[in-house]
């Protein structure tokens, strides 16, 4: 007799349906390590040297690793990719990452981040706003509508923080019709091209990082992220 | 920032629109306003103010100056256009023994009354959470948070007549601040110290001296208003747990320029409320702000946004700036004002240029669809390996990635149970197994079967891994759970073509999933996937659980289905689970033997509770025509 199956990890289940939504715009998934060189973390990502998130409060350090940081941010993936590959480069990066601060219902020291990273000739933040729409009307199913609104982050020129609203009936109840804030992103800074040795003269691209975690809570109605880490499986077999 | 509207409407002449449209057209052109509040006679917003933006944004002048070009309404009055004019007169000893002070300047009020501020003053300070002081001090207060430069008012007789000296703090050298706390500096600290006897009188850019503050009669004032480098402000305001409203300013890097706009203005308000008439200025330049232009194409502003703008409407977002610029052809040369050193590369010209027009004219345009070109071989041969999990009934957790003790350890860890980073997923499978075996029961599980696939580090890097368990209720039995175990690798040996073999420990193995994707082949398409089904996630309770068993003979084989729903019937609402755990046939009859597990998401149950359930049950189980056995 076959024993009853086993469930899938809902932040997994929410990896894969990210990576099928996204590979239909030909996104490639790649990944990078999460023991990060300082250097990508930050320095090639255009954080400037005495940037208040290096402090120590946010990043964790390794002992006698004077080069490294649990990686706080998708993001390094972006140079390391395009080190080694020149555009037209699509890419999402699914991966874990780590943040030293307190948790709470709503914070996790490590939590999964989704990054995307569109780089080409004409790329502008009409694709940005397409792609976003495209993948969350996938995701939450029916209509999505998406906003920016300016903010800044080091590595990106200009940075948008982006709101999302549900409008189609199928939407979950308690999202529909509200807008919510969901996720930083922006037009990738020249600095972080020409770090990365893409000609910012010729190219251009967008990029976007938004976590996991909040993605998976959002659609199954979960009220506590630290729920994701506990390995119990009063949460993992209700998936 | 705490910003009174009634403050930035003086430079509107009152024709600002109402707050809640105000601070909506700035959260969608400028930066968040994370709230409105309503105070008598005024409303509050508090602006977060972007950190690229704190150079010149963390003041009413600057909000008011981007709400004017967001609202394109002109301001009466923008204090930044004319450079003041410091008259001259018996000058201010000043020597700069620091680098760190980019600017200096001081001037002599004699003849001041010190006393309480006029109501106007008051209420501006006390509408943005400040305590009114007196005359002088709010004046100082008043012009940091109108133009964003902080001044200081020290009592001249405590300053003496040698002026100041600028310099690096000896070691231990100590000052009680007008906060009453006693600071303890290092030689990368930068203090303000009297020329005469090298006495320190204030931390640079961060707090006054309590002794040489203004009191009640004080009647020479001397105002001092500096530059300080943002970076060493920082590092000594962390040092000294120290972060005050000038700090933040200086930290942001507020230009050198602003010196003179600011002391004229402070100066000017103390003499307006407080009398008295200036002796003279004094000012030492060490660094000024090289203004360099900027450069920037109608195209690439048009393919960065995703918009089509013309030339003119362009122009008319600079004129609404107040910039000076130069257009040649389709390319703007702009010469961004002093205060705006933000402005560097085309890229923050074009990031105006959209948030000023407006995102909302950004149209969504979809990327065209292009063949996906590599598939993530990892993901994908990790996928395979949890389809063959699940389908031998294990389920998938993610569990820390830091450990109480291990090997490589972080320098700066949350707590002393999450020092080291994990170098296996085993420790924490076997935590797993060990947690869930109480609740199997509830789950309706034989045994607790588990896997996760993880990122563990060690010296020699880090590694991707998978961890298999499986444990009965009651513990590991190497007879029931090892088989368990042995079939599972079964599975994903066949899933993936190889013989996967692994020493387990107490029903507990570990495999190096990465090193054994990489020897297999690579890989041309995502299998196709089942579309995903809704999940809507109920929190469990907390409460224990309780399980009872009951058997019974049925005349048929076709039973199952009647006797579940005669128990959900009668076993009412506390019943979490019923679970059939054995079935056989002897002699024409059937045997079923369930498990029914009670829980209460809101107390604990007592067994009387339970019996007295059961009694129902077995009642009803024998009315139907069932022999309990």
């Amino acid at each position: 007799m076959n024993p009853k199956p086993g469930h899938k990890h809902p932040l997994t289940q929410i990896m894969a349906e990210v990576n099928s939504i996204f590979a239909e715009l030909g996104f490639v998934f790649v990944e990078g390590p999460e023991l990060e060189e300082i250097a990508y973390n930050f320095d090639l990502l255009n954080v400037p040297k005495d940037h208040p998130s290096r402090d120590m409060q946010d990043t964790f350090y390794i002992e006698d690793k004077p080069d490294n940081v649990l990686r706080t941010h998708t993001s390094p993936v972006q140079v390391r990719h395009m080190k080694d590959h020149q555009p037209p480069i699509r890419i999402i990066v699914p991966g874990k990452v780590f943040r030293n601060e307190a948790t709470d219902a709503t914070h996790e020291a490590q939590f999964y981040q989704l990054e995307g990273l569109m780089v080409d000739k004409d790329v502008s933040l009409g694709h940005l706003k397409g792609t976003l729409e495209f993948f969350f009307s996938r995701f939450f199913g029916g209509k999505t509508e998406v906003r920016l609104r300016p903010s800044f982050f080091p590595f990106v020129e200009p940075g948008v923080e982006v709101d999302m609203r549900l409008t189609g009936d199928d939407a979950p109840l308690k999202l529909r019709g509200r807008w919510i804030e969901i996720m930083g992103a922006g037009m990738v800074h020249p600095n972080v091209l020409r770090n990365a040795g893409i000609d910012p003269t010729v190219y251009q691209g967008f990029a976007f990082g938004m976590g996991m975690d909040r993605l998976a809570m959002m659609k199954y109605g979960v009220d506590d992220v630290r729920l994701f880490y506990t390995g119990d499986l009063r949460v993992v077999n209700q998936f | 920032m705490k910003v009174s509207y009634n403050w930035l409407n003086k430079y509107f002449d009152g024709k600002l629109p109402p707050p809640e449209a105000a601070a909506e057209a700035f959260t969608f052109h400028a930066w968040e306003i994370e709230d409105v509040e309503k105070i008598e006679g005024d409303t509050v917003l508090d602006v977060k103010v972007l950190p690229d933006k704190s150079m010149w944004g963390l003041s009413h002048r600057g909000i008011a100056k981007d709400l004017s070009v967001i609202l394109n309404l002109p301001l009466n009055n923008d204090p930044l256009t004319k450079a003041p004019a410091l008259e001259t007169g018996p000058t201010i000893n000043i020597t700069l023994d620091s680098d760190n002070c980019r600017r200096f300047a001081a001037a002599h009020i004699s003849g001041v009354k010190v006393g309480p501020s006029p109501e106007w003053l008051k209420t501006a300070l006390q509408a943005i959470g400040q305590r009114s002081i007196n005359n002088i001090v709010d004046a100082s207060n008043y012009v940091m948070f109108d133009l964003g430069q902080p001044s200081h008012a020290f009592d001249a007789k405590q300053v003496g007549a040698e002026g100041f000296k600028v310099r690096h703090a000896r070691v231990g050298e100590k000052l009680t601040g007008l906060d009453g706390i006693e600071y303890t500096f290092t030689n990368d600290d930068t203090i303000i110290a009297r020329n005469d006897n090298n006495e320190i009188l204030s931390v640079a850019g961060l707090k006054g001296g309590q002794h040489s503050g203004i009191s009640d009669d004080t009647s020479e004032v001397i105002v001092e208003v500096a530059n300080w480098n943002p970076i060493t402000t920082r590092k000594t305001g962390q040092r000294l747990k120290l972060r005050t409203d000038a700090s933040a300013r200086y930290e942001n890097g507020i230009v050198p320029e602003m010196v003179p706009y600011g002391l004229r203005a402070v100066v000017d308000l103390i003499i307006e409320i407080a009398g008295g008439e200036v002796k003279g200025f004094s000012e030492v330049t060490k660094g000024t702000t090289a203004t360099k232009t900027v450069s920037v194409t109608l195209s690439k502003i048009n393919s960065v946004l995703g918009v089509s703008l013309t030339t003119d409407a362009v122009s008319s977002i600079f004129d609404r700036f107040n910039w000076q610029y130069k257009t040649t052809g389709e390319e703007f040369e702009i010469t961004p004002p002093f205060e705006r050193t933000d402005l560097t590369i085309p890229e923050d010209v074009i990031e105006e240029v959209g948030r000023i027009y407006g995102y909302q004219h950004v149209t969504a345009v979809t990327p065209e669809t292009t063949p996906l070109t590599v598939i993530n071989k990892r993901f994908y041969y990790s996928e395979l390996v949890r389809d063959a999990l699940i389908s031998q009934g294990f389920s998938e957790i993610f569990t820390s990635s830091f450990r109480a003790k291990d090997e490589i350890k972080i320098a700066n860890a949350l707590a002393s149970d999450k020092g080291y980073l994990r170098s296996s997923l085993r420790e924490n499978v076997k935590d797993a197994l060990q947690k869930n075996a109480p609740n199997a029961d509830l789950l309706g599980l034989r045994q607790i079967c588990l896997f996760e696939i993880g990122t563990v580090f060690n010296s020699s890097g880090e590694h991707l891994m998978l961890s298999l368990g499986v444990q009965s209720p009651s513990g590991y039995k190497a007879k029931l759970d090892d088989p368990t175990l042995a079939a599972a690798l079964k599975s994903l040996g066949d899933a993936l073509q190889q013989t996967i073999e692994a020493e387990s420990e107490n029903g507990v193995l570990e495999i190096n999933l990465g090193a054994l994707i990489d020897q297999l082949p690579s890989v041309s398409n995502y299998q196709d996937r089942e579309k995903p089904h809704d999940v809507t996630y109920h929190p469990f309770s907390t409460y224990p659980a309780i399980a009872r068993d009951i058997a019974m003979w049925a005349d048929a084989n076709d039973k199952e289905d009647e006797i579940t729903s005669i128990l959900k019937e009668t076993s009412g609402p506390l019943c979490a689970r019923i679970t059939l755990f054995d079935r056989f046939e002897k002699d024409g009859r059937t045997s079923y033997a369930f498990r029914i597990v009670f829980q209460s998401n809101d107390r604990t149950l007592t067994d009387v509770e339970i019996n007295s359930i059961m009694d129902g049950v077995y009642k009803a189980i024998q009315e139907k025509g069932f022999e309990v056995r």
